[in-house]
């Protein structure tokens, strides 16, 4: 078991070894792999620091282990020459000679065989051996069966299955099978062609050997994708102001999102609108913006292929300020809600008013969709909710015991909870199939909400210019709170928005868009050029990089990224490693 | 000027003169013997639906205060002001207070047509 050039035996060798202080790692395992060199002459090696050599700046990183798993992607990947040149190469064969021998007795089902070399290997766990016999011998019985080798198949099933003694119960369906072959339903569809069959299901057996074996005799496939993404993850878990789209991420540096993720710079400016804009909201698919104004009018914007946006309809009939459109759930229909006045439902398309939703003597405050599109609800100015059918005819009329106005209204999109403003300060949240209610109670007078796109939180703006953060999963309990921003006569809206909506973004009447990132609650940005008090703000759905905002200097702004400067980086982190410099930077 | 916010008060409340924007309620009336440059002034523990100026020291009848002059909310009318602070003690009472202008409210029963009123001393809830 010695190595060539050594003039001492190995076993005299490897105690020295174990005597020295600072010996490195073990030696006994080396001896197997150099064992199985082709050609000991040509590389002056397997002196023991070869076997401990490591590879990477911090000394983790075994070089054999390191070359054998690339070895094992490169014939993944099916660069079968390159592999094997790899090896030749590297003198560091992917798997020992007799492991090589075994997967290749398996793939041609030579199962005896296999079964031998399985001893040879001499691996060290008796259970992992019995298992994998059991598999090999498995496979080779359900072989002889579908060649209908049936005398075989039962002598493999006493002699050699059952001996093994483990695995019972599925000795006993074997058995079973012998009785009546074409019932059992081996791996893979049936009459699919024998040849094909037996090679599949090989490889499936080879599978289930990998599960088996430890991963230093067989190393698992795609163990260096594994390795990689497991990497990404954890660069995109712990990257704070994590703003992009898993198929932007890179391997050739670690990924840490700046705010230069965040949409900062304004790309452009819609103008259309002859007063104050009061509500923007992206429709569902991200590709229309719809906005409403103090100008009596609401507008549906288009985007066309650079990222533009135009105007597609102007929607004119309301004879008081719009305080709100919202896209239905297919974004086929908008609703627009006149200030005490009426409900008005257009088409998208064609821009046409479809109804007009009307109760005499009084107006709607808010107004909102169901979930499934098929109904409207609305909180009017006497303090009820009503809800109306598409058509018009009113369902229901709740006239509780409100004693505000519900100034806002929504229902969740799975249908689940009709949530609303229900006393100054406090919050309903009524399970519409159960019929009963949460309350969330806050500290002072409520102006909005938005929910989140999962139900399960709400953002709740106060008057004393906080926004908290509601979770409403089961029992309400205050999540976080936002500060920073201005407010003291308006009712300023805020959303959610980015990447798994992980920020908050809120108007001001500093006339900035402020964005805070949400789970740590900082405030991340300020965005200066409004020239009037920020109502509403709506980030998009599809597009992680853009966010509308709503002024009252009559505009709406399109914000994007910086892309005069599109590195800015936020701290001298080297390309390579987060906080170490490494790759000679 | 956004879409403005506004608070309701219950019952007979009193408003702002100019725009009837409700701004008190009488349960939070302490004292109807304040005085301003214009005239009378009452003293409210409460007062909803306005903005504040910039605080500023003032000197009133009483002695120093920092004080901030409010302003309703809808219209824009100086109604008022706030204490934030007293520099003498018998004066820290008023802290946090609200003082409206006599000539700047109006105290009336809210006079609106809506249907619910009616009705409202049936549905009421204290």
């Amino acid at each position: 078991m010695g190595v060539v050039e050594e003039t001492e035996p190995p076993l005299k060798r490897a105690k020295l070894r174990a005597e020295e202080p600072n010996g490195n790692s073990s030696v006994i395992g080396s001896n197997t792999v150099t064992n199985s060199l082709g050609d000991l002459m040509a590389r002056p090696l397997t002196s023991q620091g070869d076997v401990d050599e490591t590879v990477g700046s911090k000394g983790v990183i075994k070089k054999s282990e390191f070359v054998r798993i690339i070895t094992r992607a490169l014939y993944s990947l099916g660069y079968g020459k390159t592999g094997a040149m790899l090896e030749e190469e590297s003198g560091i064969p992917m798997h020992q000679s007799v492991v090589k021998e075994f997967l290749q007795q398996v793939k041609e089902g030579k199962w005896d065989e296999s079964v031998v070399t399985l001893r040879r290997i001499g691996l060290v766990d008796e259970k992992a051996v019995k298992s994998a016999s059991f598999l090999l011998l498995e496979q080779k019985f359900l072989e002889l069966l579908k060649f209908e080798k049936i005398a075989d198949a039962l002598g493999t099933l006493r002699n050699e299955i059952v001996p093994l003694q483990i695995n019972t119960k599925r000795v006993h369906e074997l058995a079973s099978s012998l009785i009546s072959p074409s019932k059992f339903v081996s791996n893979g569809a049936s009459g699919k062609g024998k040849g094909k069959e037996s090679v599949s299901s090989r490889s499936k057996v080879l599978e289930e050997l990998q599960n088996l074996l430890p991963a230093s005799v067989m190393i698992p496939e795609k163990r260096l994708e594994c390795l990689v993404e497991n990497s990404l993850h954890i660069q995109r878990d712990s990257c704070v102001y994590h703003n992009t789209l898993d198929s932007d991420l890179s391997l050739f540096a670690d990924h840490q999102c700046g705010k230069h993720q965040i949409p900062s710079q304004t790309i452009q400016i819609l103008e259309s609108h002859t007063d104050e804009v009061w509500f923007v909201e992206f429709s569902h698919n991200g590709k229309y913006l719809a906005s409403s104004s103090k100008d009596q009018t609401a507008i549906i914007w288009e985007i066309s292929a650079d990222g533009h946006y135009s105007l597609k309809h102007k929607l004119v009939g309301h004879q008081k300020p719009v305080t709100s459109i919202l896209w239905s759930p297919d974004d086929h229909q908008v609703l627009t809600c006149g200030a005490e006045e009426v409900i008005r439902r257009w088409d998208t398309d064609s821009g046409d008013c479809i109804h007009i939703y009307e109760k005499g003597g009084i107006g709607p405050i808010s107004c909102g969709w169901y979930s499934d599109g098929q109904g409207i609800i609305a909180g009017m100015t006497d303090r009820s909710i009503c809800m109306w059918d598409l058509d018009g005819t009113e369902m229901e009329c709740w006239k509780g015991q409100r004693t505000q106005k519900v100034s806002e209204i929504a229902m969740t999109d799975d249908g689940k909870w009709l949530v609303s403003v229900c006393k100054g300060s406090v919050i309903s949240l009524f399970d519409r199939e159960a019929t009963v209610e949460r309350l969330i109670e806050e500290e002072d007078m409520i102006t909005s909400f938005s929910l989140s796109n999962d139900n399960k939180y709400l953002l709740v703006n106060l008057i004393n210019q906080e926004i908290h953060l509601w979770n409403i999963e089961s029992d309400p309990k205050l999540v976080m709170r936002y500060k920073g921003h201005k407010r003291s006569r308006f009712l300023i809206r805020s959303c959610f928005g980015g990447y798994q909506q992980a920020f908050i973004a809120s108007g001001s009447e500093d006339s900035q868009v402020y964005i805070w990132h949400r789970s740590t609650g900082k405030l991340i940005l300020e965005l200066p050029g409004h020239a009037g008090a920020v109502n509403c703000v709506s980030w998009s759905p599809t597009n992680l990089h853009m966010l509308a905002s709503a002024s009252d200097d009559g505009t709406i702004r399109i914000w994007g990224l910086d892309r005069i400067n599109p590195q800015k980086k936020v701290q001298a982190s080297s390309s390579n490693g987060v906080l170490h410099r490494c790759n000679g930077n | 000027m956004g879409r403005i916010f506004t608070v309701e008060l219950e019952g007979r409340s009193y408003r702002c003169r100019f725009c009837r924007t409700h701004l008190a309620l009488p349960d939070d009336l302490i004292s109807k013997s304040f005085h301003c440059r214009r005239g009378k002034a009452y003293l409210f523990n409460r007062s909803v639906n306005i903005s504040m100026g910039p605080l500023e020291e003032r000197m009133m009848l009483s002695g120093m205060h920092t004080v901030a002059d409010i302003f309703c909310c809808c219209c824009g009318q100086n109604v008022g002001w706030k204490y934030e602070s007293a520099h003498e003690k018998a004066q820290k009472y008023k802290e946090g207070k609200f003082v409206l202008e006599r000539g700047r409210i109006v105290d009336e029963i809210d006079l609106s047509t809506e249907v619910y009123i009616d009705t409202r001393s049936d549905t009421e809830d204290s």
